[in-house]
C-alpha cells in the first residue's frame, strides 16, 4: 500500500517547531526516547521499544561447512525483515529500498567491525563451523528503526547461548540444553548505532527522530560506536550536505549517547540473569504489566498547573448562563420519548414521528428558509423542494407547518423552491 | 563481404590554443560583481556568479549565461522542430523531439484533413488517432513554450505535418545552425528539413502535385533508385560532419555532398574518408566567405 | 593477510606508493556518440564507465515523477569479468543496490536538479576491473559524464577511499589493501565548499583519529577534483577548437 503523503501544513508546522528546537513529544534535541528491552524465555530472544518503535530479534545457530576462503571461522547472517505490521507503507515480499538500507548497515555495523568473536564458532576447521543467524523483525514502525534494530541485535547476540559440542576424535557430538549447559558466544564489543536527522540543509539536527520527523527530514547520519569510543561505522544517506565540524560534533555527542545505551543493555541482561538464576518466570508474557489496557495508552505526561483555578474562574465568569435543561425525558407522544436538546432533523422523508418531536423541541436552528416556510403556508401535497430532476417527491404531512427537508441546501435552492412553490400556488 | 578492422591510433594532440578564458567549468566563479544579471548555466552563491556548466561564457550588456557543449534541444518560439507522437492523449499528441519533457500537439494546433476550418467536436476527438498515431513522424513549430519547460506545437501550414517517405538522423541540437528557413530543397535532387531539435529529414523532392489535405497525405509510391542512392549519400554527409562537429546548414551540407562525390556512397563513413571530406568542405566555406 | 606489510618502514604502501600518494588518473570524456553524456575513467586498475541520460520525459511509472524536482535514477553494476573470481550476479544483490542508491544520494546533493521539474536523469555505471575504490571511481567517472551532458551541478563531486594503518592515513586504497582489515573511509565531496556529499565507514576506527581521517580524505578529494579539472578544461577545448564557426 502506497504510504499516505504528509500534508503540507503539517510539514511546515514540524518544520518550524525545529527551528524554535521544539520536537513534538516534547523532548531536547538530543534525548532519545524510553528505551525498554526484555528478552523471551528462550535464549537469544530479545524485544526492544524505542518509544512506539518495537523490533524483536532472535537468535539461532546450526553447524554448516564453512565458506571455501575462510576455512576456521563462523559464519554470520543478519537480516532485517519489513513486516507490513509495521506500517502498511511495507509491502510482504519486496525487497524496498529502505530495507536494502537497513540490512546493509546492520551487516556493516555488527560485522565488519568484528564484535564477535568468529573463529571460536569454528568446530572442525574445513567441516564444521556454527552458523549464527539474527533475524530482526519490526512490529511497529515510529521512526529509527536502525537503532532500535542494532541495539535488540546485539543484546540478543549477547543473550544468546549456544549448544556445547564435544569432540572426540573423529566424532562430534553437539549436547541439548539438558545435558550440558549451553555457552554464550564470546563478544568483543557491543555496537551501537545512533541516527541523527538534519534538517534545513543542515541547519538544524535532532537525535532519535520519530516518524513524522523522519518524514521531514533532509538527510540521516548514522554513527556505530561502542563504549571504548572506537567507531565502528559511519554512514550519511539523505541529498545533504554536510560540513566535517558536524560530523566531528555528531560522533561526540554520539559516544556520550552510545555510554547510557550500553549501560542499559547490561543492566537488563543482569536482570533476566538473576531472575533465570532464582527461578522466576522470565519471558516476553511476564514483560507486559498485568491488569492494565494495553492498546491505546499514552504515557502520562505533565500539564502546567500553576495558575488553572485563576483561569478557571476567569471563564466561568465570563460566559454566558447555560440554557436551562430538561431534566426528565418528554414524551410528545405514546411511545417517542426525548431528552435533552433536540437538533432540527436532517434526515429526509421517512421520520414523520420526529416531526412531532421537533414541533415540541424546537429551539436553536433559526434558519432563513425555515421564516420563508412560516411565510407560505400551503395545504398542497405535493411540493418541490429542489433542482434536482429526480421524480418528485410525494410528502404527507399532517396539518402542520412544514419542514425543510434539505436543511443544508443553497440559498439559491431555497430561493428557487420558494419561487417554484410560489408559482404552483 | 569485406571487412574492415582498425587498430586504435594515438589520438594526435590537438592544436595547442592559449589558455581561453571564457571556458567555465562547473564551480568557476565568472565575476564577483553584484551588478550582473545571472542566465543560463550559472547560480548565484553568496553574492558570486557561479557557472553551473561546463561550456562558454556569453555576455550581452548585464545578462551572463553559459552556453554547455552539448545539452537537450531547449525550444524558443519559432523554431522549427521534427518530432515523434509518442502518445495519443484526451486533445492533444505527445511529441518526442529531444529535449527535457515531451512537447504537447494540442488537437486545435492541427490542420483538420481537407483544410475545413471549425470548431473540433467530440468527434474529432475521438478519431485523432486517424490522423496521427503513435509512432509518426512530423515536422512542426513551436507555438509557446509551457512554465515547466514544455513546448507546444502546431502544424498550422501546408509546409508542416505528417512527414511520409525518407530518412531521418538524429543529431544534437547544437549543431543546427539557426537560418530563417529550415525547408531546403537541394539542387542534388533531394529536399532536408534542418529541425532546430537536432532531428534531421531528408526526403525525396516532392513533385509538383499540390499538397492536399493539410499535410496529413503522405504519399506512399515508390522513390526511384537515383533518389535514394543521393539521400544515402546525404545521410552519410551528415554524419560526417557531426562527427566533426560542424555546423549544419544548407550550404556546408551541400558541399560536403560535392566533395563526397568521388568516394562511394558506403565509403563516406570510414574516419580517414571522413577527414578529407570535412576538410575538403571546411576549405570550400572558407573560399565562399573570403 | 599476516605478514603482508600494507606500509613499510619507509613509508612505502604495496604498490610503492607513499601514504598520501593517489594512483594515476586517466579519463576521457564523450566516449559514446549516441548517450546525452559519458565518461571512462581509470584510477590505477579500476576502471569504470559512466553513461548519462537526460533530463527528459519521465518513462515506466508517471507517478513517480516530483512536481518540483527531477528524479535521478541511478544502476551500479560490476562487469562478470572485472573481479578476479566471476562473479555471477552483476547487478541486483544487496551490495550493487545500497551502491546504487549511495550513487544516487551524492548526485541528488550535487545536481540542480530544481530546474528540470517532472523529468528523469538516468545515470549507469558500469565497473570493468575491479581494483578497490569501486565506489569513488565511479563518483568521479559520473561526474564526469554529467559534466559532458550539460546538466547543471553546484560543483564537482570527487571521492576517495581513505584508510588507516599504524596512525597514518593512507589515500585510495587499492583492493589488497581493502581486504586486509584496514578502517577504511569512503568520502564523497564537493571540492570548493568543502561539503561532504556522501560519508561511509567501515571496521573500527578510535573516535580520535576520526577528524585525521576526514582531513587525509579531503585532500585526497581535493586532489582528485584537480586531475578532473584538467580533463574537462581539455576536452573543451578541443570541442571549442572543432566548433570554431
Amino acid at each position: 500500500m502506497k504510504d499516505t503523503p504528509l500534508s503540507n501544513c503539517e510539514r511546515d508546522f514540524l518544520i518550524k517547531a525545529i527551528e524554535e528546537k521544539k520536537r513534538l513529544d516534547g523532548r531536547q534535541t538530543y534525548d532519545y526516547r524510553k528505551i525498554k528491552i526484555t528478552f523471551g524465555t528462550d535464549y537469544g530472544c530479545c524485544f526492544v521499544d524505542l518509544g512506539q518503535t518495537r523490533v524483536v530479534a532472535q537468535v539461532s545457530c546450526e553447524l554448516v561447512a564453512p565458506k571455501e576462503s575462510r576455512p576456521s571461522e563462523g559464519i554470520m547472517f543478519f537480516n532485517i525483515e519489513l513486516s507490513p505490521m509495521a506500517s502498511p507503507a511495507f509491502e510482504q515480499g519486496r525487497q524496498s529500498e529502505l530495507s536494502v538500507k537497513l540490512n546493509r548497515q546492520l551487516e556493516r555495523c555488527l560485522r565488519n567491525s568484528k564484535c564477535i568473536d568468529t573463529e571460536s564458532l569454528c568446530v572442525v576447521s574445513g567441516e564444521k563451523v556454527w552458523q549464527v543467524r539474527v533475524d530482526v523483525h519490526t512490529l511497529n514502525n515510529d521512526g529509527n528503526l536502525m537503532d532500535a534494530a542494532s541495539i535488540a541485535a546485539i543484546a540478543a547476540l549477547s543473550h544468546f547461548r549456544r549448544p556445547d559440542v564435544g569432540i572426540q576424535g573423529e566424532e562430534v557430538t553437539v549436547f541439548s540444553p539438558e545435558e550440558r549447559d549451553p555457552i554464550p558466544l564470546s563478544i568483543y564489543h557491543m555496537p551501537i548505532s545512533i541516527s541523527f536527522a538534519f534538517f534545513q540543509q543542515g541547519t538544524f539536527l535532532l537525535v532519535d527522530p520519530c516518524e513524522r520527523e523522519e518524514r521531514v527530514m533532509d538527510g540521516l547520519l548514522m554513527i556505530a560506536m561502542n563504549k571504548h569510543r572506537e567507531i565502528c561505522s559511519i554512514q550519511s544517506s539523505g541529498g545533504i550536505m554536510l560540513l566535517k565540524e558536524q560530523v566531528m560534533r555528531c560522533s561526540k555527542i554520539a559516544s556520550v549517547k552510545v555510554s547510557e545505551i550500553t549501560e542499559l543493555i547490561n543492566k537488563a541482561l543482569f536482570n533476566d540473569r538473576t531472575a533465570r538464576k532464582a527461578g522466576r518466570k522470565c519471558g516476553f508474557a511476564e514483560s507486559l504489566p498485568q491488569e492494565r489496557i494495553t492498546a491505546l495508552k499514552t504515557d502520562q505526561s505533565e500539564v502546567e498547573m500553576t495558575d488553572v483555578s485563576e483561569r478557571a474562574s476567569d471563564i466561568i465568569q465570563k460566559a454566558e448562563a447555560p440554557p436551562p435543561m430538561a431534566a426528565s425525558p418528554v414524551l410528545p407522544a405514546p411511545g417517542v420519548g426525548q431528552v435533552g436538546h433536540g437538533l432540527q432533523n436532517t434526515w429526509g422523508l421517512e421520520e414523520d414521528e420526529e416531526q412531532e418531536e421537533e414541533s415540541s423541541g424546537e429551539e436553536e436552528e433559526i434558519k432563513m428558509e425555515e421564516e420563508q416556510r412560516e411565510k407560505d403556508k400551503t395545504t398542497e401535497a405535493v411540493v418541490e423542494i429542489s433542482d434536482s430532476e429526480e421524480e418528485e417527491v410525494v410528502i404527507l404531512y399532517p396539518e402542520t407547518t412544514k419542514k425543510p427537508k434539505n436543511a443544508g441546501s443553497s440559498s439559491d435552492q431555497k430561493g428557487a423552491a420558494a419561487s417554484k412553490k410560489r408559482q404552483k400556488k | 563481404m569485406a571487412v574492415d578492422m582498425r587498430l586504435p591510433t594515438v589520438k594526435s594532440p590537438p592544436v595547442s590554443v592559449l589558455d581561453r578564458k571564457d571556458l567555465v567549468v562547473p564551480g568557476d566563479v565568472i565575476t564577483s560583481d553584484t551588478g550582473f544579471m545571472r542566465g543560463h548555466g550559472t547560480y548565484v552563491d553568496e553574492d558570486k556568479l557561479t557557472a553551473s556548466v561546463a561550456g562558454k561564457v556569453q555576455r550581452v550588456d548585464k545578462l551572463i549565461c553559459v552556453r554547455p557543449l552539448k545539452t537537450r534541444f531547449n525550444g524558443e518560439v519559432g523554431d522549427v522542430v521534427v518530432g515523434r507522437i509518442t502518445e495519443v492523449q484526451q486533445k492533444r499528441w505527445k511529441v518526442e523531439t529531444n529535449s527535457r519533457l515531451d512537447s504537447v500537439l494540442l488537437l486545435s494546433s492541427v490542420n483538420l484533413p481537407g483544410g475545413e476550418l471549425r470548431r473540433r467536436s467530440a468527434e474529432d476527438e475521438l478519431t485523432m488517432r486517424e490522423y496521427l498515431h503513435e509512432g509518426d513522424l512530423i515536422s512542426a513549430e513551436v507555438q509557446s513554450v509551457f512554465s515547466d519547460g514544455a513546448l507546444s506545437l502546431h502544424t498550422r501550414s501546408l509546409k508542416y505535418g505528417k512527414l511520409g517517405q525518407g530518412v531521418l538522423v538524429q543529431l544534437s541540437p547544437s549543431l543546427i545552425k539557426r537560418q530563417k528557413t529550415h525547408f531546403h530543397n537541394l539542387p542534388c535532387g533531394a529536399s532536408i528539413i534542418l529541425g532546430n531539435n537536432g532531428f534531421v529529414w531528408l526526403y525525396p523532392t516532392p513533385g509538383q502535385q499540390e499538397e492536399e489535405a493539410g499535410g496529413f497525405y503522405t504519399s506512399l509510391e515508390p522513390v526511384s533508385l537515383s533518389d535514394r542512392e543521393v539521400i544515402s549519400r546525404l545521410r552519410n554527409c551528415l554524419l560526417a560532419l557531426a562527427a566533426h562537429k560542424m555546423l549544419l546548414y544548407d550550404t556546408s551540407v551541400l558541399y560536403c555532398y560535392e566533395s563526397s562525390l568521388q568516394h562511394q556512397v558506403k565509403d563516406v563513413l570510414k574516419p580517414e574518408v571522413m577527414e578529407e571530406i570535412v576538410m575538403l568542405t571546411q576549405q570550400k566555406l572558407l573560399e565562399q566567405e573570403s | 593477510m599476516a605478514g603482508l606489510e600494507l606500509l613499510s618502514d619507509q613509508g612505502y604502501r604495496l604498490d610503492g606508493r607513499k601514504a598520501a600518494e593517489l594512483r594515476k588518473v586517466q579519463a576521457r570524456m564523450g566516449v559514446f556518440a549516441q548517450a546525452d553524456g559519458s565518461a571512462y575513467l581509470e584510477q590505477g586498475n579500476t576502471k569504470a564507465l559512466a553513461v548519462v541520460y537526460g533530463p527528459h520525459e519521465m518513462r515506466g511509472s508517471r507517478s513517480r515523477a516530483l512536481h518540483d524536482r527531477a528524479v535521478i535514477n541511478c544502476q551500479y553494476s560490476m562487469a562478470t569479468f572485472s573481479t578476479a573470481e566471476r562473479k555471477r550476479r552483476p547487478h541486483g544483490d544487496r551490495k550493487s543496490t545500497e551502491m546504487s542508491l549511495h550513487l544516487k544520494q551524492t548526485f541528488e546533493a550535487a545536481v540542480m536538479t530544481q530546474l528540470f521539474p517532472r523529468s528523469q536523469i538516468d545515470i549507469y555505471v558500469k565497473i570493468l576491473q575491479s581494483d578497490g575504490g569501486n565506489y569513488s571511481v565511479c563518483v568521479n567517472a559520473a561526474t564526469l559524464a554529467v559534466i559532458n551532458a550539460g546538466i547543471p551541478m553546484r560543483d564537482y563531486v570527487c571521492a576517495c577511499t581513505v584508510g588507516f594503518v599504524d596512525e597514518t592515513p593512507l589515500a585510495d586504497l587499492c583492493y589488497a589493501e581493502e581486504s586486509g582489515g584496514v578502517s577504511s573511509l569512503a568520502l564523497a565531496l564537493l571540492p570548493r565548499g568543502g561539503q561532504i556529499a556522501l560519508l561511509q565507514m567501515d571496521a573500527r576506527l578510535h573516535q580520535d583519529h576520526l577528524e585525521s581521517l576526514i582531513e587525509a580524505a579531503m585532500t585526497a578529494c581535493k586532489g582528485v577534483s584537480k586531475v578532473l579539472d584538467e580533463v574537462v578544461r581539455q576536452h573543451l577545448q578541443e570541442a571549442s577548437v572543432l566548433t570554431r564557426e
